[in-house]
Protein backbone atom coordinates (compact mmCIF):
# COMPACT_ATOMS: atom_id res chain seq x y z
CA UNK A 1 0.00 0.00 0.00
CA UNK A 2 2.50 2.61 0.81
CA UNK A 3 6.17 1.99 0.40
CA UNK A 4 9.33 4.42 1.43
CA UNK A 5 12.13 4.05 0.30
CA UNK A 6 15.49 5.35 2.21
CA UNK A 7 13.26 8.93 2.63
CA UNK A 8 15.17 12.03 3.35
CA UNK A 9 13.31 15.41 3.76
CA UNK A 10 15.03 18.70 4.39
CA UNK A 11 13.51 21.79 5.45
CA UNK A 12 14.97 24.76 4.09
CA UNK A 13 15.63 27.89 7.13
CA UNK A 14 15.76 31.07 5.87
CA UNK A 15 17.28 34.81 7.32
CA UNK A 16 15.10 37.72 7.60
CA UNK A 17 15.50 38.48 3.91
CA UNK A 18 14.07 35.33 2.61
CA UNK A 19 17.83 34.06 1.95
CA UNK A 20 18.20 30.42 2.80
CA UNK A 21 20.63 30.17 5.52
CA UNK A 22 20.50 26.38 5.95
CA UNK A 23 18.75 23.15 6.22
CA UNK A 24 16.99 20.93 9.06
CA UNK A 25 17.09 17.25 8.08
CA UNK A 26 13.46 16.16 9.83
CA UNK A 27 13.58 12.57 8.41
CA UNK A 28 16.63 11.20 7.20
CA UNK A 29 17.01 7.96 6.05
CA UNK A 30 13.52 6.05 6.72
CA UNK A 31 12.56 2.74 4.66
CA UNK A 32 9.00 1.05 5.82
CA UNK A 33 6.55 -0.82 3.46
CA UNK A 34 2.86 -0.88 4.72
CA UNK A 35 0.67 -3.60 3.38
CA UNK A 36 -2.81 -3.16 2.08
CA UNK A 37 -5.45 -3.55 5.75
CA UNK A 38 -2.67 -2.69 8.03
CA UNK A 39 -3.25 -0.92 11.41
CA UNK A 40 -0.43 0.89 11.68
CA UNK A 41 0.62 3.38 14.62
CA UNK A 42 3.79 6.13 14.71
CA UNK A 43 4.91 7.18 17.86
CA UNK A 44 7.90 9.92 18.59
CA UNK A 45 8.02 13.13 20.87
CA UNK A 46 7.79 16.44 19.74
CA UNK A 47 9.78 17.01 16.58
CA UNK A 48 10.68 13.45 16.05
CA UNK A 49 9.92 13.70 12.54
CA UNK A 50 6.19 11.67 12.57
CA UNK A 51 4.14 14.67 11.28
CA UNK A 52 6.55 15.53 8.32
CA UNK A 53 6.83 11.48 7.63
CA UNK A 54 2.78 11.77 7.37
CA UNK A 55 2.91 14.16 5.00
CA UNK A 56 4.66 12.48 2.78
CA UNK A 57 1.68 9.86 3.10
CA UNK A 58 -0.37 11.87 0.62
CA UNK A 59 1.79 14.21 -1.00
CA UNK A 60 1.84 17.57 1.06
CA UNK A 61 5.74 16.83 1.07
CA UNK A 62 7.89 15.99 -1.27
CA UNK A 63 10.95 13.70 -0.91
CA UNK A 64 14.62 15.84 -0.75
CA UNK A 65 15.68 12.26 -1.42
CA UNK A 66 14.43 9.02 -1.71
CA UNK A 67 10.66 7.90 -3.06
CA UNK A 68 7.24 7.39 -1.49
CA UNK A 69 5.04 4.75 -3.44
CA UNK A 70 1.33 5.58 -2.31
CA UNK A 71 -0.24 2.17 -4.39
CA UNK A 72 2.22 1.98 -6.70
CA UNK A 73 2.44 5.92 -7.43
CA UNK A 74 5.16 7.51 -6.90
CA UNK A 75 4.78 11.01 -5.18
CA UNK A 76 7.32 12.70 -7.42
CA UNK A 77 5.19 12.49 -10.44
CA UNK A 78 3.35 15.74 -10.26
CA UNK A 79 0.93 14.27 -12.62
CA UNK A 80 0.01 11.90 -9.73
CA UNK A 81 -0.57 14.12 -7.14
CA UNK A 82 -4.80 14.16 -7.26
CA UNK A 83 -4.67 10.36 -7.42
CA UNK A 84 -2.45 9.75 -4.24
CA UNK A 85 -4.45 12.10 -2.18
CA UNK A 86 -7.65 10.43 -3.05
CA UNK A 87 -6.25 7.08 -2.41
CA UNK A 88 -4.37 8.50 0.84
CA UNK A 89 -6.81 10.93 2.84
CA UNK A 90 -5.68 12.76 5.76
CA UNK A 91 -7.07 13.59 8.72
CA UNK A 92 -5.57 16.41 11.24
CA UNK A 93 -5.83 17.43 14.96
CA UNK A 94 -7.86 20.56 15.16
CA UNK A 95 -11.09 19.29 13.65
CA UNK A 96 -11.98 23.07 13.85
CA UNK A 97 -9.44 23.72 10.60
CA UNK A 98 -11.12 20.75 8.85
CA UNK A 99 -14.37 21.38 8.48
CA UNK A 100 -15.93 24.02 5.86
CA UNK A 101 -19.46 23.29 5.41
CA UNK A 102 -22.50 24.80 7.22
CA UNK A 103 -24.10 21.90 7.41
CA UNK A 104 -22.17 18.13 8.51
CA UNK A 105 -23.57 16.91 5.29
CA UNK A 106 -22.20 19.55 3.00
CA UNK A 107 -18.99 19.51 4.27
CA UNK A 108 -18.84 15.68 3.92
CA UNK A 109 -20.27 15.76 0.21
CA UNK A 110 -17.23 18.87 -0.66
CA UNK A 111 -14.16 16.20 -1.35
CA UNK A 112 -16.29 14.03 -3.83
CA UNK A 113 -17.82 17.00 -5.33
CA UNK A 114 -14.26 18.44 -5.98
CA UNK A 115 -13.73 15.17 -7.26
CA UNK A 116 -16.26 15.57 -9.89
CA UNK A 117 -18.46 12.40 -8.55
CA UNK A 118 -22.06 13.08 -9.96
CA UNK A 119 -24.42 14.21 -7.59
CA UNK A 120 -26.46 11.41 -6.74
CA UNK A 121 -23.57 9.27 -6.07
CA UNK A 122 -22.48 11.91 -3.73
CA UNK A 123 -25.31 11.81 -1.66
CA UNK A 124 -24.97 8.05 -1.67
CA UNK A 125 -21.29 8.40 -0.32
CA UNK A 126 -22.40 10.89 2.46
CA UNK A 127 -24.97 8.85 3.92
CA UNK A 128 -22.41 5.71 3.81
CA UNK A 129 -19.67 7.77 5.41
CA UNK A 130 -21.94 9.24 7.86
CA UNK A 131 -23.08 6.15 9.12
CA UNK A 132 -19.64 4.09 8.93
CA UNK A 133 -18.51 6.92 11.96
CA UNK A 134 -21.89 6.99 13.63
CA UNK A 135 -22.73 10.62 13.00
CA UNK A 136 -25.63 9.92 10.40
CA UNK A 137 -28.30 11.22 12.98
CA UNK A 138 -26.64 14.48 12.95
CA UNK A 139 -26.35 15.01 9.20
CA UNK A 140 -28.38 18.03 9.21
CA UNK A 141 -26.79 20.08 12.17
CA UNK A 142 -23.95 22.91 11.96
CA UNK A 143 -20.82 21.23 12.61
CA UNK A 144 -20.29 24.60 15.24
CA UNK A 145 -22.52 22.88 17.46
CA UNK A 146 -20.84 19.21 17.71
CA UNK A 147 -18.20 17.89 20.18
CA UNK A 148 -14.61 18.12 19.30
CA UNK A 149 -15.15 13.85 19.15
CA UNK A 150 -18.36 14.24 16.58
CA UNK A 151 -15.86 17.17 14.58
CA UNK A 152 -13.45 15.01 14.23
CA UNK A 153 -16.17 12.21 12.98
CA UNK A 154 -17.01 14.28 10.28
CA UNK A 155 -13.76 14.83 9.41
CA UNK A 156 -12.90 11.63 9.31
CA UNK A 157 -16.56 11.39 7.08
CA UNK A 158 -15.12 13.75 5.21
CA UNK A 159 -11.99 11.49 4.35
CA UNK A 160 -13.81 8.37 3.49
CA UNK A 161 -16.56 9.72 1.07
CA UNK A 162 -13.67 9.98 -1.26
CA UNK A 163 -13.16 6.23 -1.12
CA UNK A 164 -9.32 5.93 -0.10
CA UNK A 165 -7.61 3.17 0.40
CA UNK A 166 -5.49 4.44 2.99
CA UNK A 167 -6.21 6.96 6.16
CA UNK A 168 -3.63 9.21 7.80
CA UNK A 169 -4.58 10.06 10.80
CA UNK A 170 -2.07 12.77 12.19
CA UNK A 171 -2.76 13.40 16.43
CA UNK A 172 -6.70 12.67 15.66
CA UNK A 173 -7.60 12.47 19.41
CA UNK A 174 -4.84 15.47 20.80
CA UNK A 175 -7.99 17.83 21.58
CA UNK A 176 -10.50 15.52 22.64
CA UNK A 177 -12.52 14.56 25.81
CA UNK A 178 -12.47 10.70 27.05
CA UNK A 179 -15.01 9.78 25.09
CA UNK A 180 -14.78 12.22 22.10
CA UNK A 181 -10.85 9.97 22.11
CA UNK A 182 -12.97 6.04 22.20
CA UNK A 183 -15.24 7.20 19.69
CA UNK A 184 -12.76 8.37 17.02
CA UNK A 185 -10.47 4.99 17.79
CA UNK A 186 -13.18 3.03 17.17
CA UNK A 187 -14.35 4.39 14.30
CA UNK A 188 -10.52 3.82 12.91
CA UNK A 189 -10.85 0.77 14.50
CA UNK A 190 -13.80 -0.20 12.66
CA UNK A 191 -12.51 1.49 9.06
CA UNK A 192 -9.37 -1.01 9.58
CA UNK A 193 -11.69 -4.32 10.05
CA UNK A 194 -14.98 -3.71 8.43
CA UNK A 195 -13.83 -1.70 4.95
CA UNK A 196 -10.23 -2.67 4.95
CA UNK A 197 -8.92 0.41 4.46
CA UNK A 198 -4.74 0.81 6.12
CA UNK A 199 -5.15 2.90 9.09
CA UNK A 200 -1.83 4.89 9.74
CA UNK A 201 -2.21 6.47 12.85
CA UNK A 202 -0.17 8.77 15.21
CA UNK A 203 -0.49 9.53 18.15
CA UNK A 204 0.80 10.74 22.02
CA UNK A 205 -1.37 8.24 23.70
CA UNK A 206 0.52 4.76 23.91
CA UNK A 207 -2.64 3.13 25.08
CA UNK A 208 -4.11 3.86 21.59
CA UNK A 209 -0.86 1.76 19.99
CA UNK A 210 -2.02 -1.61 21.56
CA UNK A 211 -4.43 -2.76 18.90
CA UNK A 212 -2.31 -1.70 16.04
CA UNK A 213 -0.47 -4.70 13.84
CA UNK A 214 2.77 -2.80 13.83
CA UNK A 215 4.17 0.18 15.77
CA UNK A 216 6.98 2.26 14.24
CA UNK A 217 8.87 4.69 16.68
CA UNK A 218 10.28 7.78 15.60
CA UNK A 219 13.47 9.64 16.90
CA UNK A 220 15.47 12.54 15.27
CA UNK A 221 14.09 11.24 11.78
CA UNK A 222 14.58 7.82 11.61
CA UNK A 223 12.75 4.79 12.72
CA UNK A 224 14.43 4.42 16.41
CA UNK A 225 12.17 1.25 17.11
CA UNK A 226 9.43 -1.30 15.12
CA UNK A 227 7.44 -4.37 16.03
CA UNK A 228 4.65 -5.75 17.27
CA UNK A 229 3.09 -3.37 20.23
CA UNK A 230 4.49 -6.18 22.49
CA UNK A 231 7.54 -6.54 20.98
CA UNK A 232 7.76 -2.15 21.38
CA UNK A 233 6.07 -2.13 24.89
CA UNK A 234 8.07 -4.94 26.43
CA UNK A 235 11.07 -1.95 26.37
CA UNK A 236 10.10 0.17 28.82
CA UNK A 237 13.50 1.75 29.83
CA UNK A 238 14.30 2.29 25.79
CA UNK A 239 10.68 4.12 25.56
CA UNK A 240 11.56 6.54 28.25
CA UNK A 241 14.59 7.14 26.64
CA UNK A 242 12.93 8.38 23.38
CA UNK A 243 10.84 10.69 25.73
CA UNK A 244 7.67 8.17 25.15
CA UNK A 245 5.37 6.07 27.36
CA UNK A 246 4.08 2.69 27.47
CA UNK A 247 0.76 2.60 28.11
CA UNK A 248 -0.16 2.06 32.14
CA UNK A 249 -0.84 -1.74 32.53
CA UNK A 250 2.40 -2.13 31.09
CA UNK A 251 4.25 -0.02 33.57
CA UNK A 252 2.24 -1.91 35.91
CA UNK A 253 3.44 -5.42 34.63
CA UNK A 254 7.02 -3.82 34.57
CA UNK A 255 7.40 -2.92 38.26
CA UNK A 256 5.78 -5.61 39.91
CA UNK A 257 8.63 -7.19 37.60
CA UNK A 258 11.25 -5.23 39.08
CA UNK A 259 9.99 -5.66 42.27
CA UNK A 260 10.50 -9.63 41.84
CA UNK A 261 7.36 -11.48 40.95
CA UNK A 262 7.24 -13.49 37.58
CA UNK A 263 5.59 -11.10 34.96
CA UNK A 264 6.70 -11.32 31.50
CA UNK A 265 7.35 -8.01 29.69
CA UNK A 266 4.73 -6.82 27.38
CA UNK A 267 1.67 -6.81 29.18
CA UNK A 268 -0.85 -5.09 27.32
CA UNK A 269 -4.11 -5.19 28.40
CA UNK A 270 -5.81 -5.30 32.09
CA UNK A 271 -7.11 -9.04 31.52
CA UNK A 272 -3.87 -10.19 30.48
CA UNK A 273 -2.39 -8.70 33.76
CA UNK A 274 -5.41 -10.62 36.15
CA UNK A 275 -4.80 -13.58 34.39
CA UNK A 276 -0.74 -13.75 34.59
CA UNK A 277 -1.34 -12.52 38.45
CA UNK A 278 -4.30 -15.37 39.20
CA UNK A 279 -1.47 -18.10 37.93
CA UNK A 280 0.94 -16.53 40.51
CA UNK A 281 -1.48 -16.70 43.64
CA UNK A 282 -2.33 -20.30 42.79
CA UNK A 283 1.70 -20.74 42.77
CA UNK A 284 1.82 -19.36 45.52
CA UNK A 285 -0.82 -21.79 47.52
CA UNK A 286 1.14 -25.04 46.26
CA UNK B 1 -10.25 34.07 51.38
CA UNK B 2 -10.34 33.31 47.55
CA UNK B 3 -13.49 33.07 44.99
CA UNK B 4 -16.71 31.73 45.35
CA UNK B 5 -19.67 31.02 43.46
CA UNK B 6 -22.87 31.30 44.80
CA UNK B 7 -25.70 29.77 42.91
CA UNK B 8 -23.87 30.90 39.37
CA UNK B 9 -26.05 30.31 36.30
CA UNK B 10 -24.86 30.98 32.89
CA UNK B 11 -26.80 31.74 29.68
CA UNK B 12 -25.38 32.13 26.50
CA UNK B 13 -27.69 34.41 24.00
CA UNK B 14 -30.49 34.88 26.32
CA UNK B 15 -33.86 35.44 24.70
CA UNK B 16 -32.89 34.60 21.33
CA UNK B 17 -33.71 31.81 19.70
CA UNK B 18 -30.22 30.15 20.23
CA UNK B 19 -30.50 30.25 23.92
CA UNK B 20 -28.14 27.71 25.75
CA UNK B 21 -28.19 27.32 29.39
CA UNK B 22 -23.96 26.38 29.80
CA UNK B 23 -24.14 26.28 33.78
CA UNK B 24 -27.14 25.88 36.33
CA UNK B 25 -26.87 27.00 39.67
CA UNK B 26 -23.02 26.11 40.55
CA UNK B 27 -21.89 26.41 44.06
CA UNK B 28 -18.32 26.73 44.17
CA UNK B 29 -15.49 27.47 46.91
CA UNK B 30 -12.15 28.34 45.68
CA UNK B 31 -9.59 28.60 48.49
CA UNK B 32 -6.28 29.85 48.60
CA UNK B 33 -3.09 27.27 48.25
CA UNK B 34 -5.21 24.48 46.80
CA UNK B 35 -3.99 22.59 43.92
CA UNK B 36 -7.52 21.70 41.77
CA UNK B 37 -8.44 19.40 38.67
CA UNK B 38 -11.29 20.94 36.68
CA UNK B 39 -13.44 18.07 34.37
CA UNK B 40 -15.56 17.52 32.55
CA UNK B 41 -16.97 16.42 28.68
CA UNK B 42 -16.91 19.03 25.77
CA UNK B 43 -19.66 21.56 26.30
CA UNK B 44 -19.91 20.59 29.79
CA UNK B 45 -19.68 24.12 31.11
CA UNK B 46 -16.19 24.35 32.52
CA UNK B 47 -15.07 26.81 29.89
CA UNK B 48 -17.82 28.73 31.04
CA UNK B 49 -17.37 28.37 34.50
CA UNK B 50 -12.95 29.38 33.91
CA UNK B 51 -14.58 32.51 32.28
CA UNK B 52 -16.79 33.48 35.19
CA UNK B 53 -13.98 33.07 37.24
CA UNK B 54 -11.94 35.68 35.94
CA UNK B 55 -14.94 38.07 35.04
CA UNK B 56 -14.69 37.73 31.55
CA UNK B 57 -18.31 36.73 31.36
CA UNK B 58 -20.70 38.48 33.88
CA UNK B 59 -23.74 35.19 35.48
CA UNK B 60 -26.85 35.78 34.51
CA UNK B 61 -28.20 34.84 37.88
CA UNK B 62 -26.12 34.21 41.01
CA UNK B 63 -22.94 36.09 42.40
CA UNK B 64 -19.23 35.59 42.09
CA UNK B 65 -17.34 36.78 45.20
CA UNK B 66 -13.42 37.65 45.10
CA UNK B 67 -12.49 38.07 48.97
CA UNK B 68 -15.84 38.63 50.11
CA UNK B 69 -16.79 41.12 47.42
CA UNK B 70 -19.19 40.96 44.10
CA UNK B 71 -16.52 41.31 41.40
CA UNK B 72 -19.55 42.93 39.41
CA UNK B 73 -20.53 45.33 41.96
CA UNK B 74 -20.35 48.85 41.20
CA UNK B 75 -16.49 50.00 42.05
CA UNK B 76 -15.26 46.76 42.33
CA UNK B 77 -11.53 46.86 40.82
CA UNK B 78 -11.59 44.01 37.61
CA UNK B 79 -8.44 45.23 36.73
CA UNK B 80 -6.60 43.68 39.84
CA UNK B 81 -8.80 40.77 39.52
CA UNK B 82 -7.51 40.02 36.49
CA UNK B 83 -4.06 40.16 37.86
CA UNK B 84 -5.08 37.82 40.70
CA UNK B 85 -7.02 35.82 38.31
CA UNK B 86 -4.22 34.50 35.91
CA UNK B 87 -5.59 32.17 32.99
CA UNK B 88 -3.36 30.16 30.66
CA UNK B 89 -5.12 29.19 27.47
CA UNK B 90 -5.32 26.10 25.31
CA UNK B 91 -2.41 26.30 23.21
CA UNK B 92 -0.86 29.54 24.77
CA UNK B 93 2.25 29.64 22.74
CA UNK B 94 0.22 31.44 20.13
CA UNK B 95 -0.22 34.18 21.97
CA UNK B 96 3.78 35.08 21.78
CA UNK B 97 4.25 37.85 20.05
CA UNK B 98 6.94 40.22 20.84
CA UNK B 99 10.22 40.62 19.57
CA UNK B 100 12.27 38.21 22.52
CA UNK B 101 11.32 36.27 24.93
CA UNK B 102 11.81 38.82 28.01
CA UNK B 103 9.74 41.52 26.21
CA UNK B 104 7.10 39.08 25.66
CA UNK B 105 7.08 38.28 29.47
CA UNK B 106 6.85 42.05 30.32
CA UNK B 107 4.25 42.67 28.32
CA UNK B 108 1.77 41.72 31.01
CA UNK B 109 3.25 44.02 34.13
CA UNK B 110 3.56 46.56 31.89
CA UNK B 111 -0.56 46.41 31.35
CA UNK B 112 -0.38 46.74 34.89
CA UNK B 113 1.16 50.11 34.85
CA UNK B 114 4.12 48.88 36.74
CA UNK B 115 7.75 51.27 35.75
CA UNK B 116 10.24 49.29 33.16
CA UNK B 117 12.69 48.04 36.03
CA UNK B 118 9.55 46.29 38.22
CA UNK B 119 8.49 44.41 35.18
CA UNK B 120 11.45 43.34 33.71
CA UNK B 121 12.16 42.04 37.94
CA UNK B 122 9.27 40.21 37.67
CA UNK B 123 9.04 38.54 34.19
CA UNK B 124 12.90 37.32 34.99
CA UNK B 125 11.31 35.81 37.98
CA UNK B 126 8.72 34.44 36.23
CA UNK B 127 10.92 33.25 33.65
CA UNK B 128 13.14 31.31 36.08
CA UNK B 129 10.17 30.03 38.10
CA UNK B 130 9.10 27.83 34.53
CA UNK B 131 12.35 26.97 34.39
CA UNK B 132 14.11 29.43 31.11
CA UNK B 133 17.50 30.03 31.07
CA UNK B 134 18.70 33.55 31.10
CA UNK B 135 20.40 32.88 27.55
CA UNK B 136 17.19 32.70 26.23
CA UNK B 137 15.98 35.84 27.31
CA UNK B 138 16.74 37.84 24.23
CA UNK B 139 15.50 35.18 21.69
CA UNK B 140 12.68 35.26 19.38
CA UNK B 141 10.36 33.33 21.14
CA UNK B 142 9.48 31.77 17.58
CA UNK B 143 12.99 29.74 18.13
CA UNK B 144 12.50 28.39 20.85
CA UNK B 145 11.09 24.55 21.14
CA UNK B 146 7.55 23.60 21.47
CA UNK B 147 7.70 23.04 25.33
CA UNK B 148 10.02 25.86 25.68
CA UNK B 149 7.52 28.09 23.95
CA UNK B 150 4.47 26.81 26.16
CA UNK B 151 6.68 27.49 29.62
CA UNK B 152 7.17 31.01 27.94
CA UNK B 153 3.54 31.84 27.21
CA UNK B 154 2.79 30.00 31.00
CA UNK B 155 5.93 33.05 32.59
CA UNK B 156 3.82 35.78 30.60
CA UNK B 157 0.77 35.03 33.51
CA UNK B 158 2.66 34.43 35.81
CA UNK B 159 4.49 37.74 36.02
CA UNK B 160 1.03 39.27 36.45
CA UNK B 161 1.45 37.29 40.36
CA UNK B 162 -1.71 36.31 40.54
CA UNK B 163 -2.79 34.37 43.48
CA UNK B 164 -5.08 31.88 41.44
CA UNK B 165 -3.62 30.24 38.17
CA UNK B 166 -6.46 28.45 35.64
CA UNK B 167 -4.15 26.64 32.88
CA UNK B 168 -6.53 25.26 30.33
CA UNK B 169 -5.41 21.75 28.80
CA UNK B 170 -1.75 22.76 29.69
CA UNK B 171 -0.29 19.49 27.83
CA UNK B 172 -2.19 19.02 25.04
CA UNK B 173 -0.67 18.39 22.03
CA UNK B 174 2.74 17.44 24.15
CA UNK B 175 4.46 14.12 23.79
CA UNK B 176 4.71 12.13 27.47
CA UNK B 177 7.81 13.47 28.49
CA UNK B 178 6.50 16.86 27.42
CA UNK B 179 3.64 16.29 29.79
CA UNK B 180 5.77 15.08 32.41
CA UNK B 181 7.75 18.45 32.51
CA UNK B 182 4.83 21.06 32.52
CA UNK B 183 2.98 19.04 35.04
CA UNK B 184 6.00 18.85 37.08
CA UNK B 185 6.75 22.58 36.60
CA UNK B 186 3.05 23.14 37.50
CA UNK B 187 3.20 21.41 40.65
CA UNK B 188 6.68 23.24 41.94
CA UNK B 189 5.12 26.68 41.35
CA UNK B 190 2.13 25.61 43.13
CA UNK B 191 4.44 24.61 46.21
CA UNK B 192 7.10 27.42 46.03
CA UNK B 193 4.76 30.62 45.36
CA UNK B 194 1.77 28.25 47.29
CA UNK B 195 -0.41 29.55 44.79
CA UNK B 196 -4.25 27.63 44.05
CA UNK B 197 -3.82 26.12 40.71
CA UNK B 198 -7.03 24.94 38.67
CA UNK B 199 -5.67 22.57 35.55
CA UNK B 200 -8.60 22.10 33.34
CA UNK B 201 -7.76 18.47 31.37
CA UNK B 202 -9.31 15.74 29.06
CA UNK B 203 -6.60 13.82 31.26
CA UNK B 204 -7.54 11.61 33.94
CA UNK B 205 -4.11 9.99 34.81
CA UNK B 206 -2.92 13.67 34.62
CA UNK B 207 -5.22 14.95 37.22
CA UNK B 208 -5.09 11.93 39.21
CA UNK B 209 -1.31 12.07 39.67
CA UNK B 210 -1.42 15.57 40.62
CA UNK B 211 -4.32 17.46 42.07
CA UNK B 212 -5.65 17.10 45.66
CA UNK B 213 -8.99 18.54 45.06
CA UNK B 214 -11.18 17.35 41.59
CA UNK B 215 -14.36 18.70 40.25
CA UNK B 216 -16.37 17.32 37.38
CA UNK B 217 -18.76 19.23 35.52
CA UNK B 218 -21.52 17.57 33.58
CA UNK B 219 -24.09 19.00 31.53
CA UNK B 220 -23.92 22.87 33.39
CA UNK B 221 -23.78 21.11 36.73
CA UNK B 222 -21.32 20.84 39.54
CA UNK B 223 -21.76 16.75 39.49
CA UNK B 224 -18.65 15.97 41.46
CA UNK B 225 -16.30 18.07 44.31
CA UNK B 226 -14.02 15.84 46.27
CA UNK B 227 -10.80 14.32 46.36
CA UNK B 228 -9.42 12.16 43.33
CA UNK B 229 -9.87 8.49 44.95
CA UNK B 230 -13.53 9.67 46.13
CA UNK B 231 -14.11 10.94 42.83
CA UNK B 232 -12.87 8.03 40.56
CA UNK B 233 -14.88 5.54 43.10
CA UNK B 234 -17.75 6.87 40.49
CA UNK B 235 -15.74 5.82 37.61
CA UNK B 236 -19.25 4.58 36.10
CA UNK B 237 -20.87 7.35 36.58
CA UNK B 238 -17.89 9.70 35.01
CA UNK B 239 -18.32 6.99 31.77
CA UNK B 240 -21.51 8.15 31.61
CA UNK B 241 -20.49 11.89 31.59
CA UNK B 242 -18.31 11.29 28.49
CA UNK B 243 -15.15 11.26 31.01
CA UNK B 244 -13.37 8.12 32.13
CA UNK B 245 -11.41 7.00 34.94
CA UNK B 246 -7.36 7.03 34.92
CA UNK B 247 -5.96 4.32 33.31
CA UNK B 248 -4.58 2.38 36.39
CA UNK B 249 -8.51 2.75 38.35
CA UNK B 250 -9.69 0.01 35.36
CA UNK B 251 -6.39 -1.84 35.91
CA UNK B 252 -7.15 -2.39 39.89
CA UNK B 253 -10.87 -3.15 39.40
CA UNK B 254 -10.15 -5.49 36.78
CA UNK B 255 -8.41 -7.00 39.20
CA UNK B 256 -10.37 -6.84 42.32
CA UNK B 257 -13.33 -8.16 39.88
CA UNK B 258 -11.27 -11.27 38.84
CA UNK B 259 -11.31 -12.42 42.63
CA UNK B 260 -7.93 -10.39 43.89
CA UNK B 261 -8.97 -8.68 46.78
CA UNK B 262 -6.50 -5.23 46.45
CA UNK B 263 -8.10 -1.84 47.17
CA UNK B 264 -8.76 0.06 43.68
CA UNK B 265 -8.43 3.31 44.63
CA UNK B 266 -4.26 3.41 43.41
CA UNK B 267 -4.13 6.86 41.74
CA UNK B 268 -0.49 5.97 40.23
CA UNK B 269 1.04 2.77 39.03
CA UNK B 270 3.50 3.13 41.63
CA UNK B 271 0.33 2.81 44.60
CA UNK B 272 -1.14 0.13 42.44
CA UNK B 273 2.02 -2.12 42.33
CA UNK B 274 2.73 -1.01 46.14
CA UNK B 275 -1.12 -2.59 47.09
CA UNK B 276 -0.72 -5.57 44.87
CA UNK B 277 2.68 -6.89 46.21
CA UNK B 278 1.02 -6.50 50.05
CA UNK B 279 -1.97 -8.64 48.54
CA UNK B 280 0.24 -11.50 46.96
CA UNK B 281 2.78 -11.77 50.12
Amino acid sequence: MIKISKLIHDYIQRDEEGNPSGTIRAIDDVSLDVSPGQFIAILGHNGSGKSTLAKHLNALLFPTEGAVWVNGMDSRDQSLLWDIRQTAGMVFQNPDNQIIGQVVEEDVGFGPENMGVPTEKIWQRVEESLKTVGMYEYRKKSPNRLSGGQKQRVSIAGVIAMHPKCIIMDEPTAMLDPSGRADVIKAARKLNLEENITIILITHYMEEAIQADRVFVMDNGKIAMQGSPREVFSQVERMQELHLDVPQVTLLGHLLRKKGLEIPEGILTREELSDVLKKLKKGNRQ
Amino acid sequence: MGISLEKVSYVYEQGTAMQTSALQEVDLEIPDNQFIGLIGHTGSGKSTLVQLLNGLLRPTSGRVLYNGKDIHADGFDKKALRANVGLVFQYPEHQLFEVDVLSDVMYGPRNLGLDEAACKKRAKEALANVGIKEKYFKTSPFDLSGGQKRRAAIAGVLAMNPRILILDEPTAGLDPRGRDEILGLISEMKKNLSMTIILVSHSMDDVARYVERIVVMGHGRKIYDDTPKNVFRHYRELENLGLSAPQITYIMNTLRESGMDVETDALTVEEAAAEIMRKLK
